[in-house]
């Protein structure tokens, strides 16, 4: 009896052949390797459930059991927190920079089809500081691009975009270059190319980078729903594990008249020390990163639709004036633009959704700086269109683009993008801040768990040893 | 020994066929980055064959009878010309990218060209100078006849040829200038008449004579119409099209910012250009037209036409008026 305690398992059935019969021990045995191992659970379960008639048996059988529950649940909950640390990283690392750049891409390509159009309407040898911003905006956008590029090829959604981009972009400076070339000779078919271009800009790149931008939002929003799901697998192992333990304990004592088993209360505190840390770190992590959603990330989408949408209605003003005359087109677009932006009334539209969403932090003032240069650069709009439907043309162009004309077109939509760019920038800081916490308040929790798990079985093991002792 | 060799090297065969078998081939590399045909970007509205503008052939009316000027310039009280002058801007339909015609001199900011021209002799027949009392509209080819029935503007000076067809909704000036159509190709090109560009793809701006003639053509020609004559010098410049064609006077503007390109074969029809205005405005034709006297006659006409056309097309001399 003594004996198979000490040797549970697979091992019971070694001392007693007399039991099986022997034709049926006869046909296992000459049955060949492969069936004979499919026999072997089998044997396995019968031995158990005979060695778990006895006392030690079952004890045996209790604490591999509990053994076994606790390294899975520990295991389950290491890695399952594992998982989430490293989502939350990526988020950090790839996702949120990825938005970034895609944002990027459209905002740099968008402003280089404005400032083209805005070279073009300036008189003879085009301004130096125009020409300067174009070329960072190429610049940028290539090096947005390349970054956006990098972690396409996992996502087909974004791979499209990506491809599109960068099989256009070369083709789109060329024909801005030749159709300068031309400028410089005095000859009017420049501004065929760089109607061309523009076309090329707005029919092909700029909705494949506004894809590319909504793909990366997507996947961002996804990885940080993710990362605030709420583990279902690792809680009900370690819930399980918790009642099982308890179970054992109420058994022991019943069998034994022993009020405590040691290695069994070890073993429990160390599990309800792992639920009570994971689920405080959980929640604690939880709303950072929901934080940093709300806070960051969703204000920044708002912030980036409202850049896209004045970004297109720069451009309409411009090439509506490139068009002279025939940019009726342009300029219904333009109304549209600037209705989705202020809205109607000049006080809705995605500025005011970025106001109802911004009431703290830094990013109040940015977006009222936003709102009040959105509603100058509408009013010098305003007084463009008047004076080109007059007829006095070079004044609407130089009201239009000069950047020293103080209350013109140029100057206010430029402090509407930079107010723009610092909100959106605040709100990038505020996901940071916030998604970083949420990393933090993860840290050691996925050694600490494993490390609790080896403690609880270490536990079991001692405390059903000590009882077993008892039977030799 | 031997033997044994050959039962090795047969075994092993045997595993090498069977792994074969087993992985399948290892087959092709695989193209990283597959490249669909690149594209050439177009211009904005290429579209193809349109003979809505009617040809020069339809001789249902003597297109070139336009109305008698009354004797001297002079603008009576309450008409068109007096509305003009009140408004104190002359508003001209014109075109900005029609190089020696029309065009925006992107040195200047300014519209030149011999269209424009005529367009500031007559604002200042009526205002005494131009500077300042001209409001240019840019227009495509297509919309002319629009913003005349719209009266938008008051006149259109842009390559207008007169039609029959055309002068049932607009009224026309009497003839200002007399052009051909005819081809212009690349100088490696062997091509002198539309018959030897059958099937070959040929440009022209929309609603235009040209695209009429190209559109109708027995050459079968495959018709490419865009919004401007000069993105039909993009298309072809970029070796989308392989011929354009129209007026010579168009065709000249872009042979002159293209050394590799030149205008080739005869006038195969006869446009004649004539200044658009809007069809109740009966006075201002006739406004119009004594003020093309006066150009043909002081010389105006002889130097803008040096100025913009001789270098390209030699000499010429006004055409003469023809009166209903």
């Amino acid at each position: 009896m003594t004996s198979t305690a000490t040797a549970p398992g697979p091992t019971a059935p070694a001392p007693g052949p007399p039991p099986s019969p022997p034709d049926g021990r006869d046909r296992a045995g000459g049955r060949s390797g492969l069936l004979g191992l499919l026999d072997l659970p089998g044997q396995g379960v019968r031995a158990i459930v005979r060695s778990a008639a006895t006392t030690p048996g079952r004890l045996t059988v209790i604490a591999v059991g509990l053994v076994l529950l606790s390294l899975v649940a520990g295991l389950a909950a290491t890695l399952s927190v594992q998982d989430r640390d490293d989502t939350i990283s990526g988020v950090i690392d790839h996702r949120e920079p990825l938005a970034a750049a895609a944002q990027q891409v459209y905002r740099s390509l968008s402003d280089a089809d404005a400032t083209a159009a805005s070279a073009f309407l300036s008189i003879g040898t085009e301004p130096p500081e125009l020409r300067q911003r174009y070329e960072r905006d190429v610049a940028e956008a290539g090096a947005a691009l390349a970054k956006a590029a990098s972690d396409a090829s996992d996502v087909a959604d974004a791979a499209a975009p990506v491809d599109v981009l960068n099989q256009s972009l070369p083709v789109y400076t060329g024909l801005v270059e030749t159709a300068r070339t031309n400028n410089r000779l005095g000859y009017p078919v420049g501004a065929s190319y760089l109607r061309e271009a523009s076309e090329l800009m707005r029919a092909k790149i700029l909705p494949a980078a506004q894809d590319l931008y909504r793909v990366d939002t997507e996947r961002l929003i996804d990885e940080q729903d993710s990362a605030t799901g709420f583990p279902w697998l690792a809680t009900i192992l370690m819930l399980a594990l918790l009642a099982a333990l308890v179970v054992a304990q109420v058994y022991l004592t019943r069998r034994t008249n022993r009020l405590l088993n040691v290695g069994l209360v070890v073993a429990t505190a160390a599990v309800v020390v792992s639920l009570l840390w994971g689920a405080v770190a959980l929640i604690v992590q939880g709303s950072l990163v929901g934080g940093g959603q709300d806070d960051g990330s969703h204000r920044v989408d708002v912030l980036v639709r409202a850049r896209i949408a004045a970004l297109q209605a720069r451009a309409d003003e411009t090439l509506t004036l490139v068009a002279r005359g025939d940019g009726a087109a342009y300029e219904k677009d333009f109304g549209d633009n600037a209705a989705q932006l202020v809205g109607p009334d000049g006080q809705g539209g995605l500025l005011g959704e970025a106001r109802g969403l911004i009431k703290d932090g830094d990013g109040v003032a940015k977006v009222a700086d936003a709102a009040k240069a959105a509603n100058d650069w509408l009013k010098a709009h305003k007084e463009v269109r008047a004076q080109d439907d007059a007829g006095q043309y070079q004044e609407a162009v130089d009201f239009a683009v000069l950047e020293d004309k103080t209350d013109g077109s140029a100057p206010a939509f430029r402090r509407l993008d930079d107010s723009l760019q610092a909100a959106i920038d605040v709100g990038r800081q505020e996901f940071l801040d916030d998604t970083h916490g949420g990393d933090r308040a993860l840290t050691l929790l996925a050694p600490g768990l494993a490390v609790l798990a080896i403690v609880a079985a270490a536990g079991v093991t001692m405390g059903i040893r000590e009882r077993l002792r008892e039977y030799r | 020994m031997n033997r044994r060799g050959i039962t090795v090297r047969a075994g092993v065969l045997a595993v090498v066929a069977l792994l074969a078998a087993a992985c399948g081939s290892p087959g092709k590399p695989v193209d990283p980055a597959p490249v669909g045909e690149a594209a050439w970007p177009q211009p904005a509205h290429v579209g193809g064959p349109d003979a809505s503008a009617g040809g020069g052939s339809d001789t249902s009316c003597n297109p070139l009878a336009s109305l008698a000027p009354d004797k001297g310039i002079s603008i009576p009280d309450g008409s068109t010309m007096a509305k003009i002058k009140e408004r104190g801007k002359l508003i001209a339909g014109v075109d900005q990218t029609t190089y020696l015609f029309g065009f925006r001199n992107p040195t200047s900011g300014n519209l030149e060209g011999f269209d424009i021209d005529l367009v500031n002799e007559i604002a200042r027949q009526i205002f005494g100078a131009p500077e300042g009392h001209v409001q240019f509209r840019a227009i495509t080819s297509g919309q002319r006849a629009d913003v005349l029935k719209k009266q938008q503007v008051d006149i259109v000076v842009r390559t207008y040829s007169i039609t029959c067809a055309r002068k049932k909704d607009v009224q026309f000036s009497s003839v200002y200038y007399v052009a051909g159509q005819r081809l212009l190709v690349t100088k490696e090109s062997k091509a002198t008449k539309l018959a030897d560009l059958s099937g070959k793809k040929v440009c022209a701006a929309k609603m235009s004579t040209s695209a009429a003639k190209i559109a109708t053509d027995p050459a079968k020609l495959v018709a490419i119409t865009v919004d401007n004559w000069s993105d039909c010098l993009v298309m072809l410049q970029q070796g989308q099209v392989d011929a354009i064609s129209t007026d010579d006077t168009i065709l000249a503007g872009m042979a002159a910012q293209d050394p590799t390109l030149q205008v080739v074969g005869d006038r195969f029809t006869q446009e004649n250009y004539g200044i658009g205005v809007p069809k109740d405005n009966v006075d201002m034709v006739k406004f119009v037209n004594a003020v093309l006297e006066n150009i043909r006659n002081s010389g105006a006409w002889q130097n803008s036409y040096r100025r913009w056309v001789e270098p390209s097309l030699g000499p010429a001399s006004p055409p003469q008026p023809q009166y209903q």
